[in-house]
């Protein structure tokens, strides 16, 4: 013990190594197609055919009945739905970190889908009016402009480079019975 | 033919955010050999090593116990490295234990740890991508939600921040001292994840705890008090699916009731004496209380706001100071049950709470959907 | 022969293919096989007393990547888990271990690992001491370079024997569906290929590949009443050695031996023994550590030069020996896994059929 206190007043040694490490993973068949018709400005998920579960994006299985899920599964969703959950992210400084100003972090359920979509950025309203329930609809990006940067099979990222964020529609709220099962 | 288990020896490092005067073996040892201190015996009496900590990315160092073999007096012995997310310091508890109880080995050094200075633990939890939001970032929409259906008044939250830094200041070996903070401080501090304050979240700190884990002969023969295992359960859930409730996540449900099960506890709020549950952000207490259901629903914030869970209270929670003052991710689960191990032993010094027979402890990780969770007391189980 | 309430078995099992790049994602590799490994035991996934995931975050190339392969687990409603940083044969052992506490029938282990994404020469250094190692940048076909030069050099072997565990190890896999690489080779005209770190030739390294693998265990009687010739697990141990490849005798793999004596291996006859021999060199030394004669029956599914799906490639060597006690081509095996660089760390696990 007396030898690392006896270290500690020797000079500190700090040598700093930076790694960079290169993935590359094709998107899997299934987030392929969600992609091709996400660029095409429609949200197509995967309806479970043991427990009818809609999945958006899809996995290609269904993690709780764990069953494969398929083309022959697609169904279309519609790209309003309601905010679940959200806050307010402050922005850390990290490498690579490009964020400097507060931020959504808002979970939105689509009509149709069974999961709400992570990550998404809520535009066209104060921040303190945000309030869960809130009705949503998907704000595009010009489709010459939608690119599939950021989406990759880990699902990190979200579908920014598409649909850049959803807006209020000023439709009155909805309650927390259709909602409290979806926050995340 | 099961062996009850013990906790003989417990050792943490001194928790701080830069750990400059030590490398990473170095702080390994410095809670190693505190540990084998406490239990006088010395790395030629460990007969097998379980290891944990968070993800590799925090460091960058893959599979860290591969090189830390030799410093880990792992040389010759099994060495096994568990990874459960923020859970992980209890589940890699729970594994060592499990070591003891089949009788496979006699004395078990369990070791978690996490140097996050070395790395960038934002970065980590950001996948290494822009617009990374913190683990608080991932729970505050699930806290907002504990927050508008329990309808639990906003200082619940800034109250437990309070309590916990106090208690801190008892624990010569926590991170953060703050012994003269008020509800004042945390509400003037600023957001960071709406609506958690910065003085709501747990610092960045490095660390690492060992216990050394043994069975009855092995007891008999310390020189100190055990910390007899009664109880030991682990859960996992999916940390998405449609109908999933984050806030009271099934998975913690039934992880407790298992350990209270084992342990014979009927009423956890009356039987056990004192919890370290894994409170990263401070409405975590109140929602853990109810997640195991020490509370019943929409209760939890009113044991806090009663002062029932202060350090005098009737059931003290994290008077150790919790991860809210001391968080190096991959260590703070083991802290619990190190905590928990070191009150039942009456060996927590200043921060010892009268009295202690029975104390739970808890960590959970992921998108709250993995529970390690345990019982101990002084006396041995029947 | 009366079985105790302590014996615990191998029932079931599957994995995927070894391809060299995957279009599916280590999940999605993952689902069928733990469902088929389920249903090859004649289970229902909720009998499942524990699960036990080994995977590597690096390796899948992200901080908590492990989180994703508990959709494969079937984790809901939720259930008894956990996962180790290493091989699914290291999570086989924990599941192991938690069936001996005698409260659950049913234990299930599995392993992944996608190597296809990532360059092994990048990620690998990373493992390496931090200080004195990483920074060097050696990659593991240059360090498993330097344990073939100092096995020449001590005269345990020659570059003809590494020749020559290629050409068997592609010959077996031509009766393995899910090698990667087979086929009949001749050792004359494989020493004729250049080098890539020498002594090794690109044949002495093993394929790039993605794979998965699933077992189900089972303990005492519930063993016999689902499964007709059970694979027992005698025994199984790990151990680890120092780091440094300067301060041991790589030529040598004392961890091996010693894993092997507590698995309660006493060098009797062996009809199968599946290394993870990553590199051909390293068979020689694994060989030495067990004591196995010059014609004992190694890797009969081709090893991991056929196939190495890492992180799952020391699981499979464990189901490659079992599938052969289960359809009663053996009686004895044994089954290796390794961990870390130049064999640093192993497991080994014995095997028997009734």
């Amino acid at each position: 013990m007396s030898d690392t206190a006896a270290a500690a007043k020797k000079e500190e040694l700090v040598m700093e190594h930076l790694v960079s490490l290169t993935y590359k993973e094709r998107l899997t068949p299934n987030l392929n197609r969600f992609v091709d018709q996400l660029l095409d400005g429609h949200l197509v998920g995967h309806k479970c055919p043991a427990c009818g579960r809609v999945y958006l994006p899809p996995k290609g299985y269904c993690p709780m009945c764990v069953v494969a899920t398929g083309e022959s599964d697609e169904v279309e969703v519609s790209d309003h739905g309601i905010m679940t959950g959200f806050t307010i992210v402050t922005p850390v400084a990290y490498y690579g970190q490009q964020e400097t100003q507060p931020f959504v972090h808002a979970s939105v359920l689509l009509n149709g889908a069974d999961t709400p979509l992570g990550g998404q950025d809520i535009i066209g309203i104060p921040h303190d009016q945000l309030r869960m329930g809130l009705r949503v609809r998907a704000v595009w990006k010009p489709k010459a402009e939608r690119r599939i940067e950021g989406i990759s099979n880990r699902g990190w990222g979200g579908l920014g480079s598409v649909i850049e964020a959803f807006e209020a529609t000023g439709e009155p709220d909805a309650g927390p019975e259709e909602f409290k099962e979806h926050i995340f | 033919m099961n062996q009850r288990c013990a906790v003989v020896g417990v050792g943490q490092t001194n928790f701080k955010k830069r750990r400059d005067d030590v490398s990473i073996a170095g702080l390994l040892r410095e809670a190693i050999d505190r540990a084998l201190e406490d239990a006088e015996v010395s790395i030629k009496d460990i007969d097998a090593v379980v290891i944990g900590k968070a993800p590799d990315a925090f460091e960058g160092i893959v599979q860290p116990e591969i090189f830390l073999a030799d410093a880990l007096g792992a040389v010759n012995k099994p060495l096994l490295r568990v990874h459960t997310a923020g859970s992980v310091g209890g589940s890699t508890f729970v594994v060592g234990a499990h070591h003891v109880i089949t009788g496979i080995h006699d004395r078990v050094l369990a070791v978690a740890w996490e140097k996050q200075s070395e790395g960038n633990a934002q970065w980590g939890l950001a996948g290494g991508r822009s617009g990374g939001i913190g683990a608080g970032g991932a729970f505050a929409p699930w806290m907002r939600a504990y927050i508008e259906e329990s309808g639990a008044p906003e200082y619940i939250g800034w109250m437990v921040a309070v309590k916990d830094r106090r208690n801190a200041a008892k624990n010569p070996y926590a991170h953060l001292k703050m012994p003269d903070i008020t509800l004042e401080t945390v509400k003037e501090s600023p957001m960071l994840w709406d609506p958690i304050r910065f003085h709501e979240s747990c610092p960045s700190s490095d660390g690492a705890c060992a216990v050394v884990l043994t069975n009855e002969e092995g007891a008999r023969r310390a020189p100190r008090p055990s910390a007899w295992v009664h109880a030991l359960a682990v859960r996992s859930e999916l940390g998405q699916f449609p109908g999933r409730n984050p806030v009271r996540p099934q998975a913690g449900v039934e992880c407790a009731h298992d350990v209270y099960r084992q342990a014979g506890i009927t009423d956890p709020r009356a039987q056990i004496d004192m919890a370290e549950l894994y409170v990263p952000f401070s409405w975590y207490e109140p929602m853990w209380l109810e997640g195991h259901d020490i509370a019943g629903p929409g209760e939890g914030w009113k044991m806090v706001d009663s002062g029932e869970t202060d350090i005098g209270g009737a059931f003290p929670v994290n008077p150790s100071g919790g991860v809210l003052s001391t968080n190096a991710i991959g260590a703070s689960g083991m802290v619990r049950f190190a905590e928990v191990a070191l009150q039942v032993r009456g060996l927590a010094g200043e921060h010892q709470i009268d009295g202690v027979r029975t104390g739970l402890a808890q960590a959970y990780g992921g998108a709250a959907q993995y529970f390690a969770m345990g019982v101990m007391r002084s006396e041995p189980p029947e | 022969m009366p079985v105790s309430e302590n014996d615990i078995a191998i029932i079931g099992f599957a994995q995927t293919p070894c391809v060299r790049d995957a279009d599916a994602s280590e999940v999605q590799l993952l689902v069928p096989t733990v469902s088929e490994a389920i249903a090859h035991a004649g289970i229902d996934r909720r009998e499942i007393g524990f699960t036990c995931a080994g995977s590597c975050d690096y390796l899948t190339g992200g901080p908590f990547a492990f989180v994703s392969n508990l959709e494969a687990a079937g984790a809901w409603p939720p259930i008894s888990e956990s996962h180790v940083e290493a091989d699914g044969a290291f999570a086989m052992y924990e599941a192991w271990m938690r069936l001996l506490e005698g409260d659950i029938e049913l234990a299930l282990a599995f392993g992944s690992g996608k190597s296809s994404p990532s360059n092994p020469a990048e990620v690998w250094p990373q493992q390496l001491d931090p200080y004195y190692l990483a920074p060097l940048g050696v990659d593991p076909i240059s360090l498993a370079g330097i344990q073939a030069r100092a096995l020449i050099d001590s005269g345990k072997a020659t570059e003809r024997d590494f020749a020559e565990v290629v050409a068997r190890s592609r010959r077996n896999a031509k009766d393995n569906p899910n090698a990667q690489l087979a086929g009949d080779v001749d050792v004359d005209a494989l020493l004729a290929e250049p080098y890539v770190r020498a002594p090794l030739r690109k044949h002495d390294v093993p394929p790039i590949s993605d794979g998965a693998v699933a077992v189900i265990m089972a303990r005492g009687q519930r063993a016999k009443d689902l499964c007709s010739r059970p694979v027992w697990i005698r025994g199984i141990d790990h151990r680890i050695e120092a780091h440094q490849p300067g301060v041991r005798d790589i030529t040598t793999s004392a961890s091996t031996t010693l894993a092997a004596r507590k698995a309660g291996y006493d060098g009797g006859p062996i009809d199968v023994v599946e290394l993870s021999s990553t590199f051909s060199s390293q068979e020689v030394v694994l060989r030495d550590a067990l004591g196995l004669s010059a014609d004992a029956n190694i890797n009969p599914s081709g090893g991991p030069l056929a196939g190495n799906p890492i992180m799952a490639v020391g699981l499979v060597r464990i189901v490659e020996a079992a599938a052969r006690i289960m359809n009663g081509s053996a009686d004895r095996a044994l089954a290796h896994a390794t961990g870390g660089q130049l064999l640093q760390q192993n497991l080994v696990c014995l095997l028997e059929g009734e």
